[in-house]
């Protein structure tokens, strides 16, 4: 513990220069930028945001993305508040609330206390990053191809259950899409291409970054130039900062969706949206004023904030520990990682475990960016909300086509990022979630050489992978999370407990 | 959270599944073992494509039930219904937006990066603001606009990539 101390207090000095506070300041102001701006999402922002830093020094690069991914998170709830459509998907809950307390023209105190629970949210879910990853990572340690093959499947299933909350099924084939389109290209036992037909360039495989930035960035520009032009409510912006006694106030929600918001993040593929949706459940359900929840609650738009940015430090938990990322961003900041020659998985923590608390610092020098730049240049940055999107969004996909481009050069990852936006839109429309399907292209490889090693190492038996601990475990957690959303399941467990199910 | 389905879409996309599945299933069946160099077969690169086939079979199979079920397979497809379609103002902007969109992506490599860049950004503002949406300010104003906008833009992107991150544009 005081050796982790020590260790995160050394790195802490180290980003402390000019140059690196001025980047920490610059990133995270264009995060919030970039949330604030409806179909701009935190995923679009850090993935573009990728291609624009690769060729930094990895621990820089790094940071402008965290400081990014904290910013954008953030950002949307300027956009939930004042016009009542969420800035990224994460802030959909803060419109409940955030937006009637606007109407009431507390705009201005709405966007403060925002920030304030954002701050908290972001600190809390910092310090489980610091204290749980080593944990995870240690447990992970244990780890086999039995294990890792279950992972992968939780993780999809997982994903697809809570990111298709209407309907699990489709969140699940979308899961397995992506697994099966991550088996595309050459593997790595026998070096033989797989749905390669003859094309070299598929030999290659599908690169994860064009793909990412199609699915969430050219998908994204085709829903939103789809969509009506938005309306922008004037709004009047007063007093912004909040009051300490309100904040205290609340003490227990914030706690509460500050916990809420970090297991959830932490969940491969769910993400921050999910994360805020249920601390506002909670909130609500716990609160002494459920009568002002959708009606403009102080106490709801807190829960809102808190559960969605502690998700963000939740998520880059098992980025870290697994390599296995808890949230579409936190899918593309791994991406970013591995470009940059950072391995992350189990092993970090024996090759370079310093390398946690440069993260934990970097996530500590964005969250308090974010709390000063939320507070201060409201009235201006809130201008930006008027820009119409058929300006903007032209301008996103060049840099989405520029950015798949760079990154190798090659022309085909321009096609790349163009039929998974297409295919994202049809996903996105045909109301598959689309997380579970990045989240299968990203575990594909993990899947495929684990399965495939434990079989070889069993001669086939399938026994292990049932009678060791940590597989059970994981096999029964896929078991009931899939059982527990199967219609006639759920009435039959419903009719032993002597209720129907709900 | 009450679960909430679409029939029609879920038939079409079950098909789709399936066959994605089926085809997965089949070309796993055909990849080689190398058992012939000595490989163990559970080693072959066909095992994981093959059971992911399975898998999404499986849940094509499933959703393809459900939405008959539902009475999903009654697509009613009239030549009407798909007038009213195409003619809606949200599938101009849709069509609108993919079209320009792949014609930039089609046309790079062919035309000079800078050029594309500011055609396409121009094309766009132009068609949404003066056809699409008809945004209530004067045509010399949208114009000025746009051209300021696609040159601004089209200059950024390509000077930053090309001389900051020294990429060969294409």
């Amino acid at each position: 513990m005081l050796e982790g101390l020590g260790i995160f207090a050394g790195e802490l000095v180290k980003f402390l220069t000019p140059r690196l506070l001025f980047d920490v300041l610059w990133s995270t102001q264009l995060g919030i930028i970039v949330g604030m701006l409806p179909g701009l999402t935190a995923t679009m922002g850090v993935a573009l945001m990728t291609t624009l830093t690769y060729k930094f020094e990895p621990s820089h690069a790094i940071l402008v993305l965290i400081c990014m991914y904290v910013g954008s998170i953030f950002g949307g709830s300027r956009t939930a508040i004042l016009i009542n459509i969420p800035g990224t998907p994460a802030n959909a809950a803060t419109t409940v609330d955030g937006n009637p307390l606007a109407k009431q023209g507390r705009a201005g105190e709405a966007m403060g206390l925002a920030t304030t629970a954002s701050f908290l949210g972001s600190a809390f879910g910092t310090l489980m990053l610091a204290i749980f990853t080593p944990v995870i990572g240690n447990i992970a340690l244990e780890f086999h191809s039995f294990e890792y093959f279950w992972l992968a499947i939780f993780g999809v299933t997982i994903c697809g259950t809570l990111t298709g909350a209407k309907d699990p099924l489709k969140g699940w084939i979308s899961g397995f899409f992506g697994l099966l389109v991550a088996m595309v290209g050459m593997e790595g036992m026998h070096a033989y291409s797989r749905f390669s037909f003859g094309s070299v360039n598929l030999a290659g495989g599908i690169q994860l970054l064009p793909a990412m930035i199609g699915i969430f960035g050219f998908s994204e520009v085709l829903m939103v130039m789809k969509q009506p032009a938005a309306q922008v409510v004037s709004a009047s912006v007063e007093r912004v900062l909040p009051r300490f006694r309100e904040i205290l106030k609340y003490w227990r929600t914030i706690l509460r969706s500050g916990v809420i918001g970090t297991i959830i993040g932490a969940v491969p593929g769910v993400g921050e949206d999910i994360g805020a949706w249920v601390s506002y459940d909670f909130a609500r359900r716990a609160s002494k004023e459920k009568e002002k929840f959708g009606k403009g609650s102080v106490e709801g738009l807190i829960a809102a904030e808190t559960g969605n940015n502690a998700a963000v430090g939740g998520a880059v938990i098992p980025v870290l520990s697994l390599a296995v990322p808890g949230s579409a961003p936190a899918a593309v900041l791994l991406g970013a990682m591995l470009i940059h020659g950072v391995r992350p998985g189990p092993l970090l923590m024996v090759e370079s475990p310093q390398f946690i608390y440069q993260v934990v610092c970097m996530f500590l020098l964005a969250t308090c960016a974010m709390f000063v730049l939320g507070l201060a240049l409201v009235r201006s940055f809130v201008k930006l909300l008027s820009i119409p999107r058929e300006m903007l969004m032209p301008a996103v996909f060049a840099l989405c086509v520029i950015g798949s481009y760079a990154l190798s050069g090659k022309l085909f990852d321009v096609t790349v990022m163009a039929v998974f936006g297409i295919i994202g839109y049809a996903m996105k429309e045909m109301d598959y979630p689309v997380a579970p399907a990045m989240l299968g292209i990203i575990l594909g490889d993990l899947l495929d050489n684990n399965l495939r090693r434990s079989l070889v190492l069993t001669n086939g038996s399938l026994i292990p992978f049932f009678t060791r601990p940590i597989s059970l475990i994981l096999f029964l957690a896929i078991l009931l999370t899939v059982l527990g959303r199967i219609e006639p399941v759920r009435r039959l467990v419903g009719k032993a407990f002597g209720r129907s199910a709900q | 959270m009450k679960e909430v389905h679409l029939p029609k879409a879920d038939f079409v996309t079950s098909i789709v599944v399936m066959t994605l599945g089926g085809g997965a299933l089949v070309l796993s069946w055909m990849m080689p073992t190398f058992r012939e160099v000595g490989a163990h077969r559970y080693s072959a690169p066909g095992v994981v494509p093959g059971f992911l086939g399975v898998v999404l079979l499986l849940l094509g199979g499933v959703l393809l039930v459900r939405s008959i079920r539902s009475g999903g397979y009654r697509l009613g497809v009239t030549f009407e219904g798909l007038r009213a379609f195409f003619v809606s103002a949200s599938i101009a902007r849709f069509f609108a937006a993919l079209f320009l969109s792949m014609v930039y992506v089609l046309l790079l490599g062919e035309v000079n990066y800078f050029f594309l860049t500011l055609v396409y950004i121009l094309t766009f503002i132009l068609a949404y603001e003066l056809w699409l949406e008809k945004v209530p300010r004067s045509r010399g104003k949208i114009w000025a606009f746009a051209v300021g906008e696609a040159i601004v833009v089209a200059a950024a992107i390509s000077l930053t990539f090309r001389y900051l991150f020294l990429v060969r544009l294409p």
